[in-house]
């Protein structure tokens, strides 16, 4: 019986499982310890697109010593949960964090886990539009946030699909078209006479744009109790959701969806809410093949403010300065506008505002639309909104599944109004 | 078992006909993976969707690997060695115990068999929550660490090995050892190991799989810093943007390392799975 | 024990009744068939204890808290479980669970015995087909559901594609109870029917085949005989095999899950979110641990509850 061999290899295997158990942080991609001596290493923690690719190669060229590394989170919903559990461990976090209007204030609440950021940058609110700064800061004044970008609306449109079915394709053309929702609902139901096909993709991104056009109170009180019951806002946004479904003029493909995702390179649908963050997403979905198909107009109903972020830099960060003085290069006019070209954020730096290379951009994706031009315009006068603590969880895990179901059919709007508000209740709590 | 002797009934050609047609439906996901893997990432929305496979796996895999968001590269070396990792320590731990609860005898032993086989029904969910505190409570959110040593031994494996070593050991052979002056572990390390060859090898198959395939808890655990394969998978297809062709790529790499082990070891899986079938 | 110490090899070892042991070593050896034993499973029970046994308790101690990941830990004794008696998308959750699993185990128990059968006869080929079977069963859930969901698409999905030829319009396999519990199911099913199968053959070849060949005589035809021989036998191991996947089927998650693109909601009226997807989205996404716990506890007891009765069952058929 020929022990030695076996009895070697059962040995060797246990040894080679104690080893790796010990040597594991060796296979892991963060890297705490930096790779240089006097190196210091800085992440990024964002959501979506925010356009940072080239310009933390740029920083880190003419920083030497610094690292930098995006990490990206696809979607809000996984984000947010995440950054919590990170603040609630003290551990884990992004040097740099992006938060978005719908978490924001929920984590302002907690000031302590923040940088005050004014003791590295100091007072920046020349800088931005004045509202939007004003979010950044807690009530005692101090500055959690340097704004990123704001979230003006347009409708991008599929031109090569409203040609075929016989509507202009320009997009001056196009906005006259539909200068209110009203309008809209008749163009698209003409478009389904024509076509077969809903001219918008889903009921559920007019109801995020109503929100923002209709402004004032929406989820939440300025005392931050939920009255998504009773906010005018609200209910008007929602009934534009549902004369939108009972139109017939969507093609009920949920957003994110597979099915919405593939819509784009097929034209299930021919048009979509783009506040300009969603450029880049849009001309992801849809690949090179469609190139110049999709054009960018007015919304219906008159501009607002839908998403747009900050970057706070959280207390546990071992290295602030340099953590807050990248959050300060993001966010100067310059990149800015960089970022606005690679991924479509729109500005909320005043000077990038008024850059003539911004106001001058082209989108060759987008069939060159001008829309610096076009976002740039709306984006001084865009109006606050009071967005309150859950407010990305009331949306998206109240009000949308709800207009989900109606716009299936699977409930009557009466059932869906209440399965809302129930669940904006629960989800809203603060 | 019985595999080797004459069966009563002959196979008709309906039942070739029968079982052809579940192979073909066994086969097809994969195959409807393989292709989508290896052509462009147009055909997801072909209807009808191609048949037969295509030239680009290598411009998809390509931009599975540029995809630093999922870290798929990094998965996939995580996976691996978190799975030797577990496999190892649980044939290891397993055979140990099982050993000793088939063949030495202890105050206690029945009752301590007996809370194994009940530990057998507590499901994951049960221990998540306060299992996540713990580890970032010691610092080991997002290490490999918390997705291997909370596996390190499975109440399965001691039971499998347990009923193994009680039929596969003679006493005899363990009282002989003992006789001539070996300690317990001498024992156990001479005579009992090799004799559960077999069945470590096996249960250390189906550990490997279980581990290799495990979703939940890493989902919870680890983020895109550190995933494991299955945490890769999961990032890239729910993204802003699915690029189907990329995380098909994705999806195969993934799943061909286990359907090496299977074509290698399948009988042997397969009369694992039969034979634990019988003792249970 | 060093590696390189010389192996014993087993021929070596004879009755040597006559060598009287030195005490230390007899001592030694005492020490170690009374102890050692208890060092061999200490491993297991060790890890056990604090990866499974505190946690546990830990999980029963938070489901009586309100315990916010935040800081805030407020004892609220049985509130927990008294709010999740009234949650409405708790029952939905248990309602889905076992509509999903009913809907997965009964083919897949059909289909297994089915092919069991088939298998359980004189052939070429045995060993590939069982291969080929059982092959589904070594893919991870991840990527079995990632490939499923793209096939049930509702624009652009083969399995629509092929219902198309038979005059079906493009369901909306996740917009619909049934169409999503279906859609899970068939992967649930996909993966473990050959399992099934496996084990099932195993049982049936463990039948003495003298039965058979009596009941042959006495003029029974094999339909017969499969109802009145091979089923009754069987029942031992299919009410295994039901226990088996009830356990894997009450914690469904992985499938829903990617299904539904990776939302925990599990459809927009949560049609296939089932409690394990409740029990995440509870802990994990709203970070209310305690009302997470207490739905851990409540799906412990149902496997509990259901294993239980199995346990019955199988007691009841062995007398």
């Amino acid at each position: 019986m020929g022990v030695t061999p076996r009895r070697r290899t059962f040995a060797v295997a246990a040894i080679a499982a104690i080893t790796a158990i010990g040597g594991l942080t060796a296979c892991t991609k963060k890297n705490d310890e930096p790779s240089t001596p006097g190196e210091i290493k800085l992440v990024v923690d964002h959501f979506g697109e925010f356009g940072y690719d080239d310009l933390v190669k740029q920083y880190e060229q003419s920083h030497p010593g610094i690292k930098i590394e995006l990490r990206k989170t696809a979607q809000l919903g996984d984000y947010r949960p995440k950054l919590v559990r990170y603040l609630a461990t003290n551990k884990g976090a992004g040097d740099v964090v992006a938060l978005e209007e719908g978490i924001i204030t929920e984590f302002k609440a907690n000031a302590a886990n923040w940088v005050d950021l004014s003791q590295y940058v100091g007072d920046k609110s020349a800088d931005y539009l004045p509202w939007k700064y004003e979010i950044g800061k807690t009530s005692d004044g101090k500055l959690l946030g340097l704004p990123t970008d704001v979230g003006g609306l347009a409708m991008c449109y599929r031109k090569d699909l409203l040609e075929a079915a016989g509507f202009p394709a320009d997009r001056d053309a196009v906005s006259a078209l539909w200068p209110t929702w009203d309008k809209f609902i008749e163009v698209g139901q003409q478009y389904r006479t024509k076509t077969g096909k809903g001219l918008l993709d889903t009921v559920t991104t007019a109801f995020s744009a109503s929100l923002s056009q209709v402004g004032g109170d929406l989820f939440y009180d300025k005392d931050f109790n939920v009255v998504a019951d009773t906010s005018p806002a609200v209910k008007q946004s929602w009934d534009l959701a549902v004369k939108l479904a009972d139109a017939k003029v969507t093609a009920k493909t949920n957003t994110w969806s597979a099915e919405w995702q593939a819509g784009f390179q097929q034209g299930t649908f021919a048009a979509t809410l783009c506040p300009s963050w969603m450029l880049g997403i849009i001309e992801q979905n849809s690949g090179a093949a469609n190139k110049g198909k999709w054009d960018v107009a007015a919304v219906p109903g008159g501009g607002g403010n839908w998403g747009g972020s900050w970057l706070s830099v959280p207390t546990q960060s071992k290295h602030p300065k340099e953590a807050a003085e990248l959050a300060a290069f993001l966010t100067n006019a310059d990149s800015q506008v960089a970022a606005f070209k690679a991924k479509g954020p729109l500005p909320s730096n005043l000077k990038a505002l008024d850059n003539a290379d911004f106001q001058a951009y082209q989108n060759a994706y987008f069939n060159n639309a001008p829309v610096g031009k076009i976002f740039g315009e709306g984006a001084k006068t865009l109006k606050p909104v009071t967005i309150g603590p859950k407010h990305s969880s009331v949306k998206e895990r109240a009000f949308e599944p709800a207009l989900q179901a109606y716009e299936a059919g699977r409930l009557s709007a009466q059932a869906a109004w209440d399965q809302a508000i129930k669940d904006a209740k629960v989800q809203g709590a603060f | 078992m019985s595999t080797g002797s004459k069966r009563l009934w002959q196979a008709s050609p309906l039942t070739y006909g029968a079982l052809i047609l579940a192979s073909l439906l066994s086969l097809f996901p994969f195959y409807f993976m393989f292709i989508v893997a290896t052509r462009k990432l147009e055909v997801i929305n072909a209807v009808p969707p191609p048949f037969s496979p295509g030239g680009d796996f290598g411009d998809n895999f390509g931009r599975v690997l540029d995809n630093e968001h999922a870290a798929f590269l990094y998965g996939l070396i995580n996976s691996v060695i978190v799975s030797c990792a577990v496999t190892l320590s649980v044939v290891f731990f397993s055979a140990l115990a099982g050993f000793a609860f088939a063949k030495l005898r202890f105050k206690g032993r029945n009752i301590l068999l007996l809370a194994i086989v009940g530990t057998m029904m507590v499901p994951t969910q049960l221990a998540i929550i306060p299992l996540y505190g713990m580890m970032q409570d010691w610092g080991w959110g997002a290490t490999l660490q918390a997705v291997i040593v909370p596996f390190m031994v499975t109440a399965f494996g001691v039971f499998m090995m347990r009923q193994y070593a009680s039929s596969a050991i003679s006493d005899e052979l363990i009282e002989a050892a003992r006789v001539d002056g070996c300690g317990t572990f001498r024992i156990f390390w001479s005579v009992v190991a090799p004799a559960l060859r077999p069945a470590a090898g096996v249960l250390g198959l189906l550990t490997f799989m279980d581990t290799w395939n495990s979703f939940l808890w890493p989902y919870a655990i680890l983020d895109s810093d550190t995933p494991t394969v299955q945490v890769s998978l999961a990032l890239l297809s729910s993204a802003y943007y699915t690029d189907y062709a990329q995380v098909f790529a994705a999806t195969a790499v993934a799943t061909v390392p286990l359907l090496l082990v299977f074509v290698v070891f399948g009988r042997q899986i397969i009369g694992g799975i039969m034979e634990g079938a019988v003792k249970a | 024990m060093s590696l390189s110490a010389p192996p014993a090899p087993p021929q070596l070892v004879k009755p040597d009744t006559h060598r009287a042991p030195s005490s230390r070593r007899f001592r030694l050896s005492r020490w170690d068939i009374k102890y050692s034993p208890y060092i061999y499973v200490a491993p297991f029970f060790i890890l056990f204890a604090v990866f499974g046994i505190y946690p546990v308790l830990q999980t029963a101690r938070m489901a009586l808290y309100d315990w916010n990941l935040i800081g805030d830990h407020t004892f609220t004794g049985l509130d927990n479980f008294t709010a999740l008696m009234g949650d409405e998308y708790f029952w939905n959750a248990v309602k889905n669970t076992f509509g999903i699993f009913l809907l997965a185990t009964v083919p897949q128990l059909l289909g297994a015995l089915f092919l069991a059968n088939l298998l359980n006869q004189n052939m070429r080929g045995r060993m590939f087909f069982r291969l080929m079977i059982v092959a589904p069963n070594v893919t991870s859930v991840a990527a079995v559901a990632i490939v499923f969901a793209v096939l049930f698409r509702r624009d652009f999905g083969l399995v629509n594609w092929v219902l198309g030829f038979f005059g079906v319009d493009a369901i909306d396999w996740k917009g619909q109870t049934w169409s999503s519990w279906t859609a899970i199911a068939t992967m649930v099913d996909w993966r473990w029917t050959g399992y099934n199968t496996l084990i099932l053959l195993a049982a049936m070849q463990a039948i003495p085949k003298d039965i058979y060949e009596s009941a042959s005589l006495d003029g029974a035809g094999k339909w017969r005989q499969f109802w009145s021989i091979t089923m009754p036998q069987l029942r031992p191991t299919l009410i295994f095999v039901v226990t088996v996947s009830t356990i894997g089927g009450l914690q469904l998650f992985t499938e829903p899950v990617i299904f539904g693109d990776g939302r925990i909601l599990g459809g927009a009226q949560r049609e296939f979110q089932t409690i394990a997807m409740y029990m995440y989205e509870k802990g994990f996404n709203d970070l209310q641990f305690g009302y997470g716990s207490a739905i851990a506890w409540a799906l412990f007891i149902m496997i509990i509850l259901v294993s239980g009765v199995n346990y019955l069952l199988i007691r009841r058929s062995v007398k």
